[in-house]
């Protein structure tokens, strides 16, 4: 009976109809940036390969890394990357326990931003 | 109610939560420890950049990086598959799909590490 009554509930989560909290946001992007980073791997191998092979293609490699669109495109990695570094290290610390009641969770997940944020500035400094 | 599916064996859930996390903490500590190390003492040409590379430990080091990248994304992305493909046949295909690319990038990864010289 309860069931008949129930027909209409979801069957599966649709991500643009939840309001998310912050945490909610850090989780889904751990995945996002995870999947980019896969993604991102055979350039990356690629780009590794032709560094080591002779000093001609090393040099053409970091010449293409150093064209305004090469900045930008590592300025952009490296956010995905970090943001997927830092969620990480959320999440293991919150199978150890730390940080694991709400406003220290949610603090958290806000610090990931800026840490990311922070990385991506530094290197932008550097570049 | 519907009769719960068996889960298939009951230790598979804690081997991959297991791996994800160590690969984490290994890959953490690599990209940490090469970001440290190239920033304290930058290479500029390509023969400082290979001996960086491949000296020593370092190769070793770059071989379980690249081994704990492919674990650690086989393991994220299956559980996203598990969650977002549902009918069974595209979640095998997908899966097998990423099964041979892992693969091939850690075939191809071995093969740079390789071949680099000393």
């Amino acid at each position: 009976m309860g069931m008949e009554k129930n027909k209409k509930r979801p069957v599966y989560l649709n991500l643009f109809k939840i309001r998310l909290p912050v945490g909610g946001v850090v989780s889904i992007l751990h995945r996002v940036t995870g999947v980019l980073l896969v993604l991102a791997l055979p350039l990356s191998i690629y780009m590794l390969q032709r560094s080591l092979q002779d000093p001609a293609a090393f040099r053409d490699i970091l010449a293409r890394l150093g064209t305004p669109f090469g900045r930008f495109a590592i300025l952009i990695v490296i956010w995905i990357f970090a943001q997927h570094f830092f969620s990480g290290i959320r999440h293991l610390l919150l199978d150890i326990d730390v940080g694991i009641d709400k406003s220290a969770a949610r603090r958290n997940a806000w610090l990931t931003f800026a840490a990311s944020l922070s990385v991506v500035l530094l290197t932008g400094i550097c570049l | 109610m519907r009769r719960a599916r068996p889960s298939g064996s009951a230790h598979a859930g804690l081997t991959d939560w297991f791996l994800q996390r160590v690969s984490s903490i290994y890959m953490a500590g690599f990209v940490v420890y090469v970001v440290l190390s190239l920033s304290i003492s930058p290479v500029h040409d390509y023969l400082a950049w290979r001996d960086w590379f491949a000296a020593g430990p370092m190769r070793l080091a770059w071989a379980l990086f690249f081994l704990s990248l492919l674990v650690h994304a086989w393991v994220g992305l299956r559980s996203i598959y598990m969650d977002y493909l549902h009918p069974l046949w595209l979640r095998f295909g997908v899966l097998l799909l990423t099964a041979f690319g892992l693969l091939a990038l850690g075939l191809w990864s071995a093969q740079i590490l390789l071949m680099v010289p000393a």
